[in-house]
């Protein structure tokens, strides 16, 4: 196993080996796009910045049936998505939407009978063209809010919305700050649990019923103590003056000039957007006939300006990744 | 002026029988060190809990305590949480929040500072610390030891002019320990802060003290400089020194019996090196006859080294934990003899409490095969038999354990699945209780036991089982010395029933003491595997106090008694 230098040969037979898969996992890393994540430049701007973006893109997206928008919001919130976490996601994101589309478009013309372009009569129930019209687009909505969803939890992470509620509700902020502190320590508590209750031969119960029982047992245990330590944690805060008068909250965000102009850049584009949309400039109608004019020039402006607030993230990051390659 | 001052202090909690304080009186002085040190239930926290207003224990109280010269009960509650810090014995439970940035900012945020100046000081007292590296992190990704390094900073950033601590050091492993000690030791003279510390673990911090205070049951008996406090408890006259004697600090052991009764005791290895030099001087013949280390017979281990089956054997395991990250284990073989009790020592997060995961087939290993009493861990339906009276794991936190309200139901609960008779069962459970000398509590709450006590009902319930082979994940951690006595007590009756005893320690004294093979875990294998003696008596480093106090003369001993002896026996 040694040899004469002292040397342990199995480590070194054991390095080139790891060395010769080294192009493999490489390989892999590229076929599988890891995403920037938090690594993003659109990440680092401040939160409020990051909540106003996924409020205003959210919001006009849930309340416009407009076709353009939805689409638009669809395909820029996959992108941006893949963009931050990776093809993956961006797998599990497009399983998502095809699955809501085929649910939400059997399931609306079967029960909604508007509309007047009948195809086909089952049990004497109109099935209409508009109905599964509106029911692809409503699939197309949901589906571009979840993925949207995927990409606001790479952006705004625990932090920032602690943050967020700790400044309109401070003792919210520190819940929050409390659970996801809790979350990894019960993980870790039940890990034990559940490893001292397979040593004492516990875990091979076959039988649902069993093993319902088992899981009860382990779950009691996990309280039982979280309980108790608690304890211990209530005291700490005590001891360091929980309750007195006057709490502040802490942060470490700062609002420097580039977050003021992106705000004013999406506060700009969001008013053209919602003024457009309620204006009626991108309405569409889908009961009882699908009719909605092609938009004029209004409606362009409208859909523009909505774009360009969609795009303002990618963009960023985008232009960030660059000037991180330039710089290196 | 006295910093805090303590009068005739009495105390009962509200169901008890007897006081948990009686007659304290004490003063400490302004950046004064002290030391508070006691079996497991004197009262040591109790009377911390005292000493700051948020954290006295609800009871009956007689006496005064005075901070400043106010009254403690009419201490504005602001001043208390900023003047007097207070950090516990649990890294975890003490946290609050999820970074740890949040969690040193706490503590301010309540006081109601500004957001600039609460930067600030965060700022300053991640300097002192240390601890910039980790500002952003999580708090679940940081260690034992660095948890609780936080929790000291996120007291000491409200600049506190007292800081007590009830046995901060008893969860962590040992260098984690002392590095948190010496961070304790730097405030106090750094700082000028007064340090109030409670510990069980008395070699690092004795030669720290200004002044040590000894409690037993609910009083104090010796409240004096740490040279001075063996003067106190020894009695060698009467052959009969005081229990705490044997929980200080070895070197203090080794020399007590030969220090006249106003001469200092030594208490560092330095210290006691010195002093050995000076009896060697006196008493050279010390030096004749010294047998060579490794031709000594052991007094320990009989013949059981040679003799019986192999029952755990592991081979040739590469152990990680994913297909990115290190290897922790790099083809570790080891074999440990029936009826034995081994001991793996090693460094901290290097994969031992891994090795104990692999072999009871919670982790399986990338290669290399666990033999367990002949059955093939991870081999077809192996579990059945594995847990069928052949292994045991006992966690290394006993509560993962408890399920049921009574001591005595919870030993009931570890036969749920063996297919006994009732009068087995109770007969079972009669004989546990009285070998884990846990029957006086066979009707309390599993959770209001002590640390040992929990420890010990933890172990028994695993017994129940019957199991041939019983693996330990650091049984002594947080253990008074005495309860550590009687736990090795408890082990050795077991092995000389013929179970097989494997643990994983960072406690060297105690497997010194103890255990029949040693062997120690580095970089994935274990590198030298001995009788403890010949184990201790090749490392220079890693090894007892009192070896390191005797390594120049003689390589050989390895305790305190041992030690102790070769002089007395020369000297009388």
């Amino acid at each position: 196993m040694y040899d004469e230098n002292g040397c342990d040969t199995d480590s070194i037979a054991v390095f080139f080996l790891e060395g010769n898969r080294m192009p493999n996992i490489e390989k892999e890393v590229k076929v599988k796009r890891k995403g920037f994540g938090d690594t993003s430049t659109f990440a680092g701007f401040h939160p409020v910045a990051g909540l106003m973006y996924y409020v205003l893109v959210i919001g006009i997206t849930m309340f416009s049936m407009s076709p353009f928008f939805l689409g638009l919001s669809f395909a820029m919130g996959l992108t941006y998505s893949y963009l931050l976490r990776g093809t993956q996601i961006a797998k599990q994101n497009i399983m998502i939407a095809i699955a809501t589309l085929i649910a939400m478009t059997i399931l609306n013309t079967l029960f909604t009978h508007n509309g007047e372009t009948v195809l086909f009569y089952i049990n004497g129930n109109r099935i209409t063209l508009e109905a599964m019209i509106y029911g692809i687009a409503a699939a197309v909505m949901i589906s571009a809010v979840i993925i949207w969803f995927s990409s606001f939890n790479a952006v705004m992470t625990s932090d920032k919305i602690i943050f967020l509620f700790g400044k309109s509700a401070p003792v919210f902020g520190l819940i929050i700050s409390m659970i996801f502190r809790f979350i990894p320590l019960l993980k870790k508590r039940f890990e034990e649990i559940s490893m001292g209750q397979k040593c004492m031969g516990r875990q091979m119960e076959k039988g649902p019923v069993k093993k319902v029982k088992q899981l009860t047992k382990e779950v009691s245990i996990l309280t039982a103590w979280s309980l108790e330590a608690s304890i211990e944690s209530a005291d700490s805060m005590a001891a360091r003056g929980y309750g007195l008068r006057g709490r502040t909250s802490f942060h470490l965000f700062k609002i420097v000039g580039r977050d003021i102009g992106l705000m004013v850049f999406m506060a700009v584009t969001g008013a053209i957007a919602i003024f457009g949309c309620a204006k009626g400039y991108t309405t569409m109608y889908y009961y009882p006939k699908v009719e909605g004019a092609l938009p004029g020039p209004g409606g362009i402006i409208t859909i523009a300006a909505f774009a360009a607030l969609m795009s303002a993230p990618i963009i960023i990051d985008i232009y960030g990744e660059y000037r991180w390659q330039r710089l290196k | 002026m006295a910093k805090i001052e303590v009068k005739d202090l009495s105390f009962k909690y509200p169901l008890a029988d007897k006081p948990a304080l009686k007659n304290i009186s004490f003063q400490v002085n302004p950046s004064e060190f002290i030391v508070v040190c006691g079996k497991s239930g004197c009262g040591k926290s109790t009377l911390l809990r005292h000493l700051k207003n948020s954290m006295t224990p609800y009871g009956i109280r007689t006496g005064e305590i005075l901070y400043g010269g106010i009254p403690m009960e009419d201490l504005d509650q602001r001043r208390s949480t900023s003047e007097i810090g207070f950090v516990q014995q649990n890294p975890d439970n003490q946290l609050v929040t999820d970074k740890v940035w949040h969690e040193l900012a706490f503590g301010l945020e309540n006081l109601g500072l500004p957001n600039k100046t609460i930067k600030r000081r965060v700022a300053e007292m991640t300097g002192y610390f240390g601890i910039q590296g980790w500002f952003r992190r999580d708090v679940s990704t940081l260690s034992g030891g660095q948890k609780q390094l936080l929790n000291l900073a996120s007291v000491m950033v409200m600049q506190p002019e007292i800081l007590i601590l009830d046995e901060p050091a008893s969860q962590l492993d040992p260098i984690a320990a002392e590095d948190f000690l010496q961070t304790i030791y730097r405030i106090n003279r750094d700082l000028g802060t007064t340090i109030i510390i409670s510990e069980h673990c008395l070699e690092n911090v004795f030669p720290m003290a200004d002044r040590v205070m000894v409690m037993d049951k609910g009083e104090i008996i010796a409240f004096d400089s740490p040279a001075r406090i063996g003067h106190h408890l020894a009695d060698f006259d009467n052959g009969m020194c005081h229990p705490m004697y044997y929980g200080m600090p070895s070197v203090m052991r080794i020399f007590q019996p030969m220090c006249v009764s106003n001469e200092n005791s030594p208490l560092t290895i330095r210290e006691g090196r010195i002093k050995l030099e000076e009896v060697i001087e006196g008493h050279p013949e010390l030096l004749e006859d010294i047998p060579a280390a490794h031709t000594l017979p052991d007094n320990k281990t009989n013949t059981k080294e040679t003799s019986g089956k192999d029952i755990l054997s592991l081979k040739n395991l590469w152990f990680r934990y994913n297909k990115e990250s290190g290897d922790v284990l790099r083809g570790l073989s080891l074999k440990v003899k029936e009826g034995t009790w081994h001991c793996l020592l090693g460094g901290n997060g290097t994969g031992k409490s891994t090795t104990l995961k692999l072999i009871s087939g919670i982790m399986k290993a990338q290669r290399g095969s666990v033999v367990v009493d002949g059955i093939k861990v991870g081999s077809a339906g192996y579990e059945d038999k594995l847990f069928d009276r052949c292994l045991a794991f006992l966690p290394q936190n006993p509560q993962a354990l408890f399920t049921e309200i009574t001591v005595e139901e919870e030993l009931f609960e570890g036969m749920l699945t063996l297919s006994l008779s009732d009068e087995e069962k109770v007969h079972n459970v009669e004989k546990m209780l009285e070998l884990m000398e846990i029957t006086h509590l066979r009707k309390a709450n599993p959770y209001d036991l002590s640390g040992g006590e929990q420890q010990r009902l933890a172990l028994g319930k695993i017994l129940l089982l019957e199991p041939r082979v019983l693996l330990l994940d650091e049984p002594t951690k947080g253990l008074d010395p005495f309860f550590k006595i009687t736990l090795a007590g408890i082990l050795r009756k077991l092995v000389d029933a013929g179970v097989t005893i494997f643990m994983v320690s960072h406690d060297i004294e105690f497997c010194a003491q103890y255990a029949d093979r040693c062997s120690m875990f580095f970089d994935g294998e274990i590198v030298s595997e001995e009788t403890p003696k010949n184990f201790f008596a090749g490392n220079s480093f890693y090894t007892t106090a009192a070896n390191k106090v005797t390594r120049k003369w003689r390589t050989d001993l390895v305790t305190c008694e041992e030690v102790s002896q070769w002089i007395q026996t020369e000297e009388n």
